[in-house]
């Protein structure tokens, strides 16, 4: 069995078994990156060097009998919009191109404080602005399932490194659907938390109060640890909470007897693949015989959902990338007769398309005399959106609907019309306008062979009992941790 | 035509907290270049903010000063603009609901201590930008960023203010307040408090506001003076030519005593505002708004109304006292002791203040104490010791343990009045003084001054000198 | 529906080149048009929410970054600062 198969959980078991080292870890994960990455293109920086200084320190840990966070010694992904002390950390943009951040996002610090190995950056869509990784600067990431196809996005590389078995682990960030999206077309688990359940320092921002980092792996057990070591409250994030998180890895060993179900008919509808809704529902079925209670009912505001969702999300957008000007950090034009021409060209020339767009977009609905029509009416649209949920959540205890309309779509697809672009998120835009978690898990394959991936949403904090539902579901499917075949 | 003056400020005050609004950086004044830095107030990307607590109960204790409500339930924005010292390209401010609002300051019109209501439209915090810098020796400027963070309080009046003289007796009002409550260190030189000038013209008698223009660069009280007459010449000449007055913002340039437009209307910024989403509602105890409402002190003109009331002072003492809260407390305590309210401030404004400004030194650096001074003053009435003799126990008491009765009794300065003794002392220095009686006798009479002189010397100071005088005189004519 | 296009990037400072206008504009608009569906809401949205409050921090000094990291990913800098094209206000 080759290492980089394994889940971190089993890693973890071997490294305290003393049957395999962090190092010997590392050497099956680098293997398989020089096998595959030329394929898939899932990172713009590998830091093998210093992966493995780092795993030296944790062998001589555990030789030393130390003990150590079950997450010591696993290697680990990280989207490249979280700043890495000393790491390149790009955005995937032209913008951020050389930018090194002097300081570590807390997740990354929580990471290094468990003894969690970076193996590299991640890469993404150009400033977590896309659903297929299509807009990074600088590659194309393919999806592992298959190379023809789009792992996804805007968490592209982070969820296509885990598919391919480049690492057991990663962490993506999502604003609309950035990480189960991927997650569903990469047939992985990936888990985007309740809005404040991990800190967003070092996470460079796209929309302030929709963003969430949150983790990936093949199997839900893998998702559970890297949530519990990466949420909490951080003093450094004034948006990040003081709940006390449930020890979600006792959570997963609980059953789905009484566990309500409820299904929003809005999320089944015409946009929705017919083999994307067979599948989720025969999943749901499935869940029902384990002993689940399933339900209709209804959140009549989802259609307007996508628009609010633009209207927030490019509006926060463009002030969060208004500080990219050439001055302190990052690409500056090379040719300019004055400091405007500086900052127009700067900013045109570093800027891809996409970007580009929702900053004007955004622009546009703050400025003067449209602030009321767009921003104001988005924003009680949101709290329509989020009453909804908790009326919805009096009715039953986590929501499953599809994740993506769709199974991976083939490059370039819907380049061209941005609209058609934003529709790929129609299904997950919701839960981050509610501020909600939502998990994507793999629920079969469509006929075209690649993955189908389900969501499980549930009220705010209630990560244990969406990471039970998924656990629960991943036994009776009898496991998810498939790395991709890319021979 | 008779014109009336409207004149409406804002005020931009630093904040004395130890460290930045949004981050640990320490908030000092006149450190190298870029060493009170850090990711957050350098807008490293992933950066974010964490609003510091002292900066809201400073702005609720200014609130409080100048009689506003407070919104102990605010929010705070971002003002999108582009500018090298603005690292963020945004600046957290506050917008639509400001931490304090619908206050008034009471401005001193008159030597007895009347008033006028000023009133304040709203006091927020936000954050301050960082500094460029320009040399010629090269084409292009520096960014200083360890002021960008730095905690200020916006103070906003209502356009109540009618004259360049009630302009300056508000910011006079404003700055003694923020010294009062010890939020502000109120360093002109050092920037750390900044004011907008709106100045608007209209025929006496008019209700109606004339077009407003706003003036930048106003960085001292005596140049808001100088601006606002300036601008308001300026505005009064456009319409006695029959012209109209534009509305924009000009730049005042106190060295050559003009401004010039800086934009116009047309150019006017679109900040774009909106709620700051790393930023939670600030939500302040109900309890803790009233704990700082406690805390605040007896307000400057309410002081200088009662200096002049209570202790009969003149308006130029009470004002000097009122200015310093040290001294005030001072002066009232040692008053309390039953000193003369005159004789305190005499003291006081004077020698002592002279001593502490030649010491470069406060009044709490000193061993001075209310007791002391009281002390002293009771031997000068007493006649125990003269006026003179009070200095020389001040220099020696001021930075020492000792009581101004142990200096006397040291120094010997105890006046002597027993007329014997200085009878024994004038007969001493007529006789050695002939050429002087003889002066005395052909009318010189201005000899008296001089042979009292004399006395006081034989007397090593200690003779009373107006005895003295009583006795020489006496001895002379009768010679 | 129309946009300032050309007043939008100037806000943004973001240059669009003439020619672009039309492809920029049309996409824009296209984006726009979805977002115009939502429904008719009325009241306003305060921004302020009484139940969720934050938690503000100490005044308590920590250490400042090191300027060399501070000014490290700096296009251009001078004598320990950023250096920027001349600025005129």
């Amino acid at each position: 069995m080759e290492l980089y198969t394994l889940s971190a959980a089993e890693l973890a078991k071997l490294l305290r078994e003393g049957k395999c080292t962090a190092t010997d870890i590392l050497d099956s994960v680098f293997a398989r990156i020089d096998a595959v990455e030329n394929k898939v293109e899932a990172f713009v920086t590998i830091t093998r060097e210093e992966a493995y200084a780092k795993a030296k320190e944790i062998d001589e840990k555990f030789a030393r009998g130390e003990k150590l966070h079950p997450l010591a010694g696993i290697p680990i992904a990280i989207k490249d919009n979280i700043c890495t002390n000393g790491v390149l950390t790009t955005c995937s943009s032209k913008m951020l191109y050389n930018f090194v951040p002097p300081y570590d996002a807390t997740v990354m610090q929580k990471l290094n404080d468990c003894g969690a190995i970076l193996i590299g950056k991640a890469n993404m869509d150009e400033f977590a602005m896309g659903s297929s990784t299509e807009t990074s600067y600088f590659k194309k990431t393919k999806n592992p399932r298959g190379l023809d196809r789009v792992p996804g996005g805007s968490s592209g590389g982070s969820a296509a490194a885990v598919a391919a078995g480049m690492a057991p682990i990663s962490l993506g960030s999502d604003t609309g659907g950035s990480i189960r999206q991927p997650a569903s077309f990469c047939g992985v688990v990936g888990l985007k938390p309740t809005y404040g359940a991990v800190s967003r320092f070092g996470l460079i921002a796209f929309a302030s109060s929709l963003d969430q980092i949150g983790p990936f792996g093949r199997t839900v057990g893998d998702v559970a640890m890297l949530f519990s070591a990466i949420c909490g409250r951080d003093p450094m994030d004034a948006t990040s909470s003081k709940h006390e998180h449930a020890d979600v890895l006792a959570a997963i060993q609980g059953d789905v007897k009484g566990l309500r179900i409820g299904i929003p008919a809005e999320y089944y509808g015409d946009g929705i693949d017919a083999e994307v809704r067979e599948k989720v529902m025969a999943a749901v079925k499935q869940l029902e015989e384990a002993g689940a209670i399933v339900k209709e009912i209804s959140l009549p505001s989802t259609k307007y959902a996508l628009s609010a969702y633009y209207i927030l999300a490019s509006a926060e957008a463009s002030s969060n990338l208004a500080r990219f000007d050439g001055v302190k950090y990052g690409y500056r034009a090379k040719e300019y007769s004055d400091l405007t021409d500086m900052y127009e060209r700067t900013r045109s020339e570093g800027f891809g398309e996409e970007v580009k767009r929702r900053i004007m977009l955004g622009t546009f609905v703050l400025s003067s005399g449209y602030y009321d029509a767009y921003y104001n009416r988005a924003k009680l649209l949101q709290r329509q959106i989020a009453d909804e949920f908790a009326r919805g959540f009096e009715e039953c205890d986590v929501m499953i609907t599809p994740t993506s309309p769709s199974t991976a779509f083939q490059f370039g697809a819907n380049t061209s019309d941005p609209v058609k672009m934003y529709a790929a998120d129609v299904c997950t835009i919701n839960v981050n306008i509610a501020g909600l978690p939502g998990i994507s898990i793999p629920c079969g394959n469509g006929a075209d062979g690649l993955p189908i991936g389900l969501q499980i949403i549930g009220p705010k904090f209630s990560e244990d009992v969406l990471l039970r539902t998924a656990a629960n579901y991943e036994r009776i499917c009898g496991g998810f941790n498939t790395v991709a075949d890319l021979a | 035509m008779d014109y009336e003056i409207v004149v409406g400020l804002e005020v931009h005050a630093e904040l004395n907290t130890a460290t930045k609004i949004y981050c640990g950086c320490k908030n000092s004044f006149g450190s190298e270049v870029n060493s009170n830095c850090c990711p957050i107030c350098t807008g490293m990307p992933g950066s974010l903010p964490s609003l510091n607590e002292k900066v809201v109960d400073y702005a609720i204790r200014m609130g409080h000063a100048l009689n506003c409500t407070i919104n102990n339930v605010c929010k705070q924005d971002r003002k999108n603009y582009f500018y090298p010292d603005l690292p963020k390209a945004y600046q957290i401010s506050q917008y639509d609901v400001p931490l304090c609002e619908n206050g008034y300051l009471d401005i001193i019109m008159d030597e007895d201590g009347n008033t006028k209501r000023i009133g304040v439209t709203r006091i927020h915090i936000e954050e301050d930008a960082g500094k460029l810098l320009h040399a010629e020796r090269f084409s292009g400027s520096l960014v200083d960023m360890n002021r960008c963070g730095v905690p200020l309080v916006e103070i906003v009046s209502e356009p109540d203010i009618r004259s360049s003289k009630e302009a300056k007796s508000y910011l006079e009002g404003i700055k003694a307040i923020l010294g009062y409550l010890d939020i502000s260190d109120c360093k002109m030189q050092e920037g750390s408090i900044r004011c907008d000038v709106n100045v608007s013209v209209r025929p006496a008698g008019n209700d109606t506001f004339g077009t407003r223009v706003e003036m930048k660069n106003v960085n001292s009280f005596s140049a808001a003076e100088r601006a606002i007459d300036y601008e308001a010449q300026r505005q009064i000449a456009v319409l006695e030519k029959g012209g109209v007055v534009l509305q924009e913002t000009r730049r005042w340039d106190d060295v050559n005593g003009i401004n010039e437009v800086l934009r116009s209307k047309e150019d006017a910024q679109d900040y774009r505002y909106f709620p700051d989403p790393d930023l939670l509602t600030i939500v302040v105890d109900e309890a803790h708004v009233q704990e700082l409402k406690d805390s605040i002190p007896e307000l400057p003109v309410h002081r200088l109304q009662r200096y002049l009331r209570e202790y009969g002072l003149p308006y130029f003492d009470s004002n000097l006292l009122v200015e310093n809260l040290d001294k005030a407390a001072f002066f009232e305590k040692t008053a309390a002791l039953g000193a003369a309210p005159k004789s305190v401030t005499n003291w006081l404004l004077g020698d002592i203040t002279k001593v502490l400004n030649d010491k470069n030194c406060l009044l709490s650096d000193t061993k001075m104490t209310p007791e002391k001074l009281a002390e002293m003053i009771a031997l000068i009435d007493k006649k125990e010791i003269s006026n003179n003799a009070g200095k020389t126990v001040l220099d020696e008491i001021i930075f020492s343990d000792k009581t101004p009765a142990q200096v006397v009794e040291e120094k010997g300065l105890k006046q002597i009045s027993d007329s014997s003794f200085l009878e024994g002392i004038a007969d001493e220095v007529i006789a050695a003084n002939p050429k002087a009686v003889e002066d005395y006798k052909k009318g010189k009479t201005n000899v008296v001054g001089f042979l009292v002189g004399q006395c006081m010397r034989a007397s090593k100071g200690q003779g009373n000198p107006a005895t003295l005088k009583e006795i020489v005189e006496r001895k002379l004519v009768a010679l | 529906m129309k946009i300032d296009i050309k007043h939008v990037a100037k806000l943004a400072r973001l240059r669009i080149e003439d020619n672009e206008m039309a492809e920029v504009e049309k996409k824009l608009l296209s984006v726009l048009e979805m977002v115009e569906n939502l429904p008719e809401l009325t009241g306003n949205s305060s921004g302020l929410d009484r139940e969720n409050p934050m938690e503000l921090r100490k005044d308590e000094v920590k250490p400042s970054m090191k300027r060399d990291l501070i000014l490290a990913n700096a296009p251009e800098t001078r004598s320990g600062c950023l250096l920027v094209p001349k600025t005129v206000e």
